[in-house]
């Protein structure tokens, strides 16, 4: 009886924290590529003006980046200036909830058929080592080797606290600048 | 709770056997197709394979309205459109693909245009496009290694911007595979060697990369028993029909297996060959399979342990300890390996196919990279693990 009356608050938090880990994701993303070398060497192949969106289905939470150019990504929020050119599409709120949670790694949502990629698959995997890369910077190691694949063995503590910290600062700095305007 | 989930997905109706190409009148019947068009290319029709389809469709009255037999190795998407212009003409109903994997993918493809409407192939392209069921579409497959017939893909080139466009949709699924001995028997040894080694590895893969699962593991263990049992003997004696049944089922028990579990390593690097140095997909399949299991050992010790039963069969498999069977499993898939290269110079090194030259290998390393298939490879692969596989194979 208690579960059925909780059943509805505990749906709205995990809405809630999906949306907020997208928003986080999306900043991290921007800022991920004004910091790593290797997420610029990976975005630099990604056409100018390259649109990908992150999004629960059917009309759920989304983040969408843009590749400005010279390995820059740029956050857009949730809404995108023309069509996107990549779309990697969760299939419902609760396979969302499983990766960004990191109950479950992206590379094994994709096997489990929990996304759906919409565009070249190519870019999907690029897109998806730039994902995996954010992650080991930004969450511990601990957590993070629940998140991708494989945690990369060159990534050493001191870069990446320094990494992380600058990555936090600008997600921060673009949270504060957001909401002021 | 385990967080453990897989899909499974085969309405593929499989034909199987002695005389089974006699059932495709009884088939399109009982869908109501009484105009099917025969999709298929030169080689097919010299080698003569052509005519026992043609008979059995002739002698229960079906006749086949019209034969486009021009498809190339590589099929693009004018062909499609004039296949599908000769279909509108003819006013057929129905296709019957015979061939390898470039006739079966035109079939699929043409099917999308006569279905769906239009001349544009390249607008249905991508994942998820098509929302209705296509026409009666069989298929025939005259080489055992592609599993085609039982897989959602086609690929097809737009020659007007030099690209591939997958095409993937549960929509384009035949609506039966059908699997005749006698559409095998006049098989070339290389080519019989290097699409039974396709399956081999469509099998092994689909048995060890990340998307395994409990239904494509079957026919993954089924695929490479198989093969391992019959293709030396059908290498010795190319007129063993029960051998190329063998095969041929083996092929379509593997597509079964990846197209449900997937591809990993193995691909991405045969992918990225095929479309530089233009070597056949099989022959890429069994040159790089030994090393990208040697590279994965460790991620997947205990599924490769488990495919020495299938691969070398149980007294093997119970004298090997535990320990040591996925060292084996790699053994016994460099042993047939050898066995084919004695018997058809089938080159187990990319130096010994005389195609691929050193300094080509980093671009098909960086090429691998961004292939689908590694998503599903079991462990990471960045750019330099991909150069140290090439130069292994290398030589």
């Amino acid at each position: 009886m208690l579960a059925k009356r909780i059943q509805p608050m505990v749906f709205q938090a995990r809405r809630y924290y999906v949306e907020l880990m997208f928003q986080v994701m999306g900043r991290a993303l921007q800022a991920v590529s004004e910091v790593d070398e290797n997420v610029q060497n990976e975005a630099r192949a990604l056409p100018d003006g390259f649109l990908f969106e992150m999004m629960v289905m059917p009309d759920g939470s989304r983040l969408i980046v843009e590749h400005t150019g010279q390995g820059r990504f740029h956050y857009h929020g949730n809404t995108a200036p023309r069509p996107v050119d990549l779309s990697i599409q969760f299939k419902h709120i609760a396979h969302a909830f499983l990766v960004l949670s990191f109950q479950e790694k992206t590379s094994v949502a994709f096997a489990n058929d929990r996304m759906l990629v919409d565009g070249d698959i190519s870019y999907a995997v690029r897109m998806t080592r730039v994902l995996n890369r954010l992650e080991s910077f930004i969450l511990p190691k601990l957590i993070a080797q629940r998140a991708v694949k494989e945690y990369p063995a060159d990534l050493r503590l001191p870069k990446k606290l320094i990494s992380a910290a600058r990555i936090y600062l600008k997600v921060a700095t673009n949270f504060v600048e957001t909401a002021r305007a | 709770m385990t967080n453990k989930y897989y899909e499974f997905f085969c309405p593929v109706k499989v034909i199987a056997g002695k005389a089974a190409l006699e059932h495709i009148p009884y088939e399109l019947t009982g869908m109501g197709a009484k105009r099917p068009m025969i999709v298929t290319d030169k080689g097919v029709r010299a080698a003569g394979l052509l005519e026992p389809v043609i008979a059995a469709c002739e002698e229960s009255g079906l006749e086949i309205t019209t034969i486009y037999d021009d498809v190339p190795p590589d099929s693009s998407t004018t062909v499609v459109r004039d296949i599908a212009g000769i279909y509108r003409q003819e006013k057929c109903d129905s296709i019957i693909a015979i061939g390898g994997g470039s006739a079966i993918d035109t079939g699929k493809a043409v099917n999308i245009l006569v279905s769906e409407g239009g001349d544009d192939i390249a607008k249905y392209s991508g994942a998820g496009v098509l929302k209705h069921p296509l026409k009666p579409f069989f298929v025939v497959p005259t080489t055992a290694g592609t599993g085609s017939e039982v897989t959602s893909v086609a690929v097809i080139t737009d020659e007007n911007k030099g690209v591939k466009l997958p095409f993937t949709s549960s929509f384009l699924l035949p609506n039966a595979a059908i699997i005749d001995p006698r559409m095998t028997l006049t098989l070339p040894p290389h080519i019989t060697a290097a699409t039974a080694m396709d399956a081999m590895t469509h099998a092994t893969e689909a048995f060890t990369c990340m998307a395994k699962n409990p239904l494509s593991d079957a026919y993954a263990t089924a695929a490479i028993k198989k093969v391992s049992q019959s293709l030396l003997k059908v290498m010795d004696n190319p007129k063993d029909s029960d051998g190329r049944l063998e095969l041929a089922q083996a092929s379509t028990m593997a597509g079964i297996a990846f197209s449900n579990s997937m591809v990993g390593l193995v691909h991405a690097l045969g992918h990225a060959t095929g479309a530089i140095c233009h070597l056949p997909h099989g022959l890429c399949m069994s040159l790089y399979l030994p090393y990208v299991l040697e590279y994965n050992l460790e991620t997947i010790r205990e599924p490769l342990g488990e495919l020495l039963l299938h691969l070398e069969g149980p007294e093997v498999f119970a004298a090997t300890p535990a320990s040591r069977r996925a060292e084996a499993s790699i053994s016994a898939i460099r042993k047939l390996r050898d066995a084919l290269y004695k018997r058809c110079q089938l080159p187990r090194t990319l130096k010994e196919t005389g195609k691929v030259t050193e300094n080509q290998l980093d671009h098909i390393a960086e090429m691998a990279l961004d292939d689908g298939s590694i998503m599903f490879n079991p462990k990471e692969v960045s750019l330099d693990d991909a150069r140290a596989v090439l130069r292994r194979a290398w030589a």
